[in-house]
């Protein structure tokens, strides 16, 4: 049966060309358009759970309410009290409490590549008489530079200059023009209501991100001094061998202890969303092709169909069964459809891979050439070829049912 | 063996219309049966029911031994591919295939095509169509189409050849061409033959001829021929 399909295929080459076609621009279009999405998405995605860690460890602090206070001023025998006013601002720690407990845990978790304390403390920084607030983050460079891609975007000096400690700094790219600082100067550092502590200035960042560009690095150990918090950290940056997996060990960890542990995608839930909706509307829009593609297989076969009523009954005479027919009918929607995708997938490939190489965006330090990001992921032509295939086949199958139910005597009784 | 009808009717439509009353029918093995009759008086259904492409209303017909009304489909698909040959009026060819293949279509069906290809090729030679094996149906004049069609019903050398009008499209040469063959097929090689015409001449040159008027058989000759 399939080659007397493949015979009326190439028999009717117009049509089949125009309905391979519907197949191979419905595919093509998944891929391309998907390729797209999902790479605009990824590049997103890379940014944050790259620049920034994908599980963030951090000290809970909720805000009071206004009978927080009650038993604490009044005891538990009063039943109200009425404040005025009622108590306001956060409860809770400005830094973890644990902190061994949780490297003892993240060290021993092998779903966990890296992690990295951090104190982050708001800073003025001062050189001559120019003075910038900006935050100082303390870490230790070895850690920080397995948890995120810092250490890449340095433009003079090495992120590891500062773990020698001493007093050694890293400025971004911002903070450094706003200061007017230059390399190995010295700027002012003060926290709080602590005294200046001059740091040398041993390298320079630039993520192309500003509020990124105005921060600044130093040893952990420095930063503890400075701010008048020795061995306190306030943040572990943990970096995991499958990001996805944040969610569900945030989720888990959070119940471990009394710090609150977020995912990168808690902290970027307006992203997701935007994400759910690109994809939503991603998918309509290429099943709205496919289906099109789908109903000219369809109307096609169904012409077919009634062209050949007379093979039909000829087949049908001559032993050929319900199956046969319906065999004979779909392999052909389906032949077309597989032709269709295949080839609608190799040119989609190849378009996606050209529009790899097109300069589209202002240029930044990840992606240097500024070219378009357009994911080339095994998934989406899977998806693709799924939806293709099942599209052509839905469309097939019906006329083929409709051919197979027909009975040879009819059609010889109407004369064909 | 052969074919038995028995008390065979057959009604159409709604409202109902008595195509076939009470047909009861011994045909012998080998034999050379020509239907006539009017237009309407049911021979192409008897036909059809005789050769299972249609189901009697009532009644039962046994070929060789076996009753075509109550067998499994599959069972009655392989029987009509393996014992039964159909000539229409209409050749009903396969316009995307060539001469040959036209020829092995039954064949395909159960992967014999190398097995009767010889076959093939001998039976077109037979027919005068030799030199047209690779030629596509629309290449050929209506007689050599028939005499393809022909070729066809006899790929599976079968035991039963059901002819609908077969000369009903075809001018005189042509149609004592056909004719011959179909003779030839009941005595040289002893296959059941089942002819409707409209040709007296024709009809006379079958063994028996069985007329029709209104569903019912009316008169049974056989001669000598």
């Amino acid at each position: 049966m399939i080659f007397l399909a493949i015979r009326y295929l190439l028999e009717r080459k117009r049509q089949t060309i125009l309905t391979l076609l519907g197949v191979f621009f419905g595919t093509m279009a998944f891929v391309s358009v998907s390729g797209y999405f999902a790479g605009f998405q990824g590049y997103l995605v890379q940014q944050l759970v790259n620049n920034a860690a994908q599980v963030h460890i951090e000290p809970r602090q909720d805000y009071l309410t206004d009978h927080d206070l009650d038993t604490a001023f009044f005891g538990s025998r009063t039943s109200h009290v009425f404040w005025g006013p009622p108590p306001a601002g956060v409860k809770g720690y400005l830094d973890i409490q644990s902190p061994q407990m949780w490297y003892q845990r993240l060290a021993a978790d092998p779903r966990v590549e890296a992690y990295s304390p951090t104190l982050t403390a708001a800073a003025l920084f001062t050189l001559g008489r120019i003075s910038v607030a900006a935050n100082l983050i303390g870490c230790n460079p070895k850690q920080q530079s397995k948890v995120t891609t810092v250490a890449d975007y340095m433009i003079a000096g090495k992120f590891n200059d500062i773990s020698v400690g001493g007093n050694r700094i890293l400025l971004g790219d911002e903070l450094m023009k706003r200061l007017g600082a230059g390399m190995q100067q010295t700027v002012l550092v003060s926290v709080g209501t602590s005294s200046a502590v001059p740091f040398k200035v041993v390298g320079r960042f630039y993520t192309g991100s500003r509020g990124l560009d105005l921060q600044a690095y130093g040893a952990l150990p420095d930063v503890q001094k400075v701010n008048l918090t020795p061995n306190q950290v306030n943040e572990i940056a943990v970096r995991l061998k499958d990001y996805k997996e944040a969610d569900t060990l945030a989720r888990t960890w959070s119940r471990l202890a009394p710090e609150r542990v977020e995912s990168w995608a808690d902290l970027n839930l307006n992203i997701q969303s935007v994400f759910a909706i690109q994809n939503a509307l991603r998918f309509s829009m290429i099943m709205t092709v496919l289906i099109v593609a789908g109903f000219g297989i369809y109307n096609i076969l169904n012409m077919t169909v009634n062209q050949k009523r007379q093979d039909i009954a000829i087949l049908r005479a001559l032993g050929y069964d319900t199956f046969d027919i319906i065999i004979l009918f779909f392999s052909q929607g389906l032949i077309v459809g597989i032709c269709g995708t295949t080839l609608g997938l190799i040119c989609g490939y190849l378009f996606c891979r050209y529009l790899q190489t097109i300069p589209f965006m202002q240029a930044t330090p990840s992606n240097p050439q500024g070219h378009l990001h357009i994911a080339l992921t095994f998934a989406i032509y899977v998806q693709a070829a799924a939806l293709a295939l099942l599209s052509t086949s839905i469309a097939s199958i019906l006329p083929a049912r409709a051919a197979g139910k027909l009975t040879p005597i009819e059609i010889i009784r109407q004369g064909g | 063996m052969g074919i038995i009808a028995k008390n065979v009717g057959k009604v159409f439509g709604n409202p109902a219309v008595r195509v076939l009353t009470e047909i009861s029918l011994e045909i012998k093995d080998g034999e050379f049966i020509s239907l006539t009759g009017r237009s309407g008086a049911g021979k192409s259904t008897l036909l059809y029911v005789l050769s299972s492409l249609d189901n009697p209303t009532e009644g039962s017909v046994q070929i060789s031994g076996a009753d075509i009304t109550k067998m499994d489909p599959e069972e009655l698909y392989r029987f009509r591919n393996q014992k039964m040959g159909f000539v229409f009026q209409f050749h009903y060819l396969i316009a995307e295939l060539t001469a040959i293949q036209n020829v092995l279509l039954p064949a395909m069906k159960y992967k014999e095509e190398r097995k009767r290809q010889s076959r093939a090729e001998a039976l077109l030679e037979q027919f005068g169509l030799k030199e047209k094996l690779r030629r596509y149906p629309r290449q050929l004049s209506g007689g050599e189409q028939q005499r393809l069609a022909i070729a066809r019903s006899l790929i599976m050398e079968p035991k039963y050849l059901f002819a609908d009008e077969p000369t009903g499209a075809l001018d005189t040469t042509n149609a004592e061409t056909v004719m011959n063959i179909l003779r030839d097929c009941s005595v040289k090689q002893g296959m059941t033959v089942i002819m409707v015409t409209h040709d007296p001449d024709f009809s006379l040159m079958a063994q028996r001829q069985i007329r029709l008027a209104d569903g019912k058989i009316i008169t049974e000759k056989e001669n000598d021929k």
